[in-house]
């Protein structure tokens, strides 16, 4: 295989198995990168070597970037797989700059060609897919959750050690809350019922819930609703910039069907649009439209589905 | 505090055209400000006026982008009080490091307090630029921030993560992407309009011989158009939603 090293870097121990059997996939020799103690990164599996990198009460994960940078500088050339979170995203920015690179951010089928790591990349919010190679020695790519599919034989591995250097940080932590409101994990819905903008008043979410109660589905939405609107959290929000999914089936209630909404729901089995102007651009991506209000049509479903 | 608000011009996607063979053609795309450097602009405006500050936005790009005056004009109808630009059509802008690179060569003189960007681009949305432009300057940085308090010579950040909220210590200067989530931007008013077109507008002269692109594009398309059935009903009647009722036991449920 032409790539000799991948390190896997990740601040969410569940995403690590999928990450490390992608990386297997495209190199020699796989290093995993965690944030805990040594007994989590004994727990690891798939994985060549772990480095485990403490953290302490008070700091953060991205302390540790300078000295994560220091160790893969040690090889001629690597690729970097990070996580695609928040932490994640922060982390591999910090890293591909002190690697002179850049991110591909959210990549999707890796493949090697030529000896080089290729990936695709959704620009221009859906309108397209950058088919990207990194130039230089080093390459950082982050990933979300289903890019890979985890190892089912993944062994644990034998060469376990602390990072080398020492956190740092400019910058000092005074206080961590847990979240109030924790959004649904729509990545994993097997169905969803998705609200547009066609819906008039923050108390008509109530119909919506429940008609996904009677289908057994989680309640998502387009960008306006959650940003504009702010009806539903951030999380819930499909598109190109928002969650990206892929149920059984989406129930589309009032929603335009802008391309970037479009780029976050149609690897959907199958799409349900309900919309009361003809012209508009979800039915052209649905397998079954009504033309009608969802005010008529959403009552009568859960009437009749119930 | 006198702070710099990176603002991206990027093509409207919505208006892109796609060519049958599938290849995006940008001819009469209009350019826009990326939707999240509006956040940006926000909060570089609301925390100039917290703290009698000042506000320069800055924009690197080619002149296709950056020369049109309707363009500089809405920038600085959003709260700044001066533009500057890193005009330059060698550079593609089309990673992360290379555009890094080219707002951290415009900002090595430092002369500010605070640096802001938007969570990504419309175009690009690597959202990674403002975290590697904080790493390259060696200041500190976070990304997705969700408030900003103003303190002596710090700021207080609220950064939202997934499943938790931070609230971060960063002394001055800083470089912070701002999430979405931190304002609803203000549509200009009128008289903010007016004044735009007085404000000044900088042509910097600075060399971009250290951004070079870290990635090669290979192919650039439109995905294929996933076959739906279209099976279309018109109406909200008992007939209509029966068959739609249908549907979803057959094919869904």
């Amino acid at each position: 295989m032409a790539i000799s090293s991948v390190y896997v870097i990740c601040d969410n121990m569940e995403a690590l198995a999928e990450l490390c059997a992608g990386a297997k996939s495209v190199a020699d020799k796989v290093t995993a990168v965690i944030f805990g103690d040594e007994a989590a990164a004994k727990s690891v599996c798939g994985a060549d070597a772990v480095r485990y990198c403490p953290v302490g009460e008070g700091a953060s994960p991205e302390d540790w970037t300078g000295a994560i940078a220091d160790e893969i500088k040690k090889e001629a050339s690597a690729a970097v797989f990070v996580n695609n979170s928040i932490r994640g995203r922060c982390i591999a920015g910090k890293l591909a700059a002190r690697l002179d690179t850049a991110v591909m951010t959210n990549a999707a089928d890796l493949c090697e060609e030529d000896g080089k790591l290729v990936c695709s990349r959704t620009v221009y919010g859906g309108t397209a897919h950058r088919k990207q190679a990194f130039s230089g020695a080093y390459g950082v790519f982050t990933f979300g959750g289903g890019a890979f599919e985890p190892a089912a034989d993944a062994a644990a591995a034998s060469d376990v050690a602390v990072m080398p250097g020492a956190p740092a940080s400019s910058y000092k932590r005074v206080a961590l809350h847990e979240k109030k409101e924790v959004g649904v994990n729509l990545a994993v819905a097997k169905r969803i019922v998705d609200v547009g903008r066609g819906l008039a008043k923050e108390e008509d979410l109530e119909m919506c819930r429940q008609l996904a109660s009677v289908l057994g589905a989680e309640v998502g939405c387009s960008r306006p609703v959650a940003e504009n609107n702010k009806w539903l959290p951030k999380t819930s929000y499909m598109g190109i910039t928002g969650v990206q999914v892929k149920p059984d089936l989406i129930l589309v209630l009032g929603v335009s069907g802008q391309v970037q909404h479009i780029g976050g729901i149609n690897k959907s089995k199958v799409i349900v649009a309900v919309n009361k102007d003809k012209a508009a651009p979800i039915f052209k991506n649905a397998d079954f439209g009504l033309v009608g209000d969802i005010y008529k049509v959403v009552p009568a479903l859960i009437e009749k589905l119930s | 505090m006198k702070i710099v608000v990176c603002c991206k011009i990027v093509p409207d996607e919505e208006l892109i055209q796609v060519r049958p063979d599938r290849t995006l053609s940008m001819e009469g795309t209009p350019w826009k400000i990326s939707q999240y450097d509006l956040n940006a602009l926000e909060a570089a405006k609301q925390l100039s006026a917290a703290t009698s500050g000042s506000v320069t936005a800055l924009s690197v790009g080619g002149t296709a982008a950056l020369e049109p005056s309707k363009i500089r004009k809405d920038v600085l109808s959003r709260g700044a009080d001066e533009l500057s630009l890193v005009i330059n059509d060698e550079h593609a802008f089309g990673d992360s490091l290379e555009t890094a690179k080219s707002l951290a060569a415009a900002l090595k003189d430092g002369g500010f307090d605070l640096v802001l960007c938007g969570t990504g681009s419309s175009d690009l949305y690597a959202q990674e630029v403002g975290v590697q432009l904080g790493e390259l300057l060696g200041l500190p940085t976070v990304n997705n921030v969700t408030a900003i308090t103003p303190k002596d010579g710090a700021v207080e950040v609220e950064r939202t993560l997934e499943d938790s909220v931070e609230v971060l210590e960063m002394p001055l200067p800083a470089v912070l992407s701002v999430s979405s989530e931190i304002n609803t931007p203000s549509v200009p008013a009128m008289r903010d309009i007016m004044r735009a077109g007085k404000k000044p507008v900088n042509v910097l002269e600075v060399s971009l011989d250290e951004a070079k692109p870290a990635v090669e594009t290979i192919s650039e398309l439109a995905p294929e158009q996933q076959e739906r059935r279209q099976e279309i009903v018109e109406g909200d009647g008992e007939e209509a939603i029966d068959a739609l009722v249908r549907f979803l036991k057959k094919e869904a449920l």
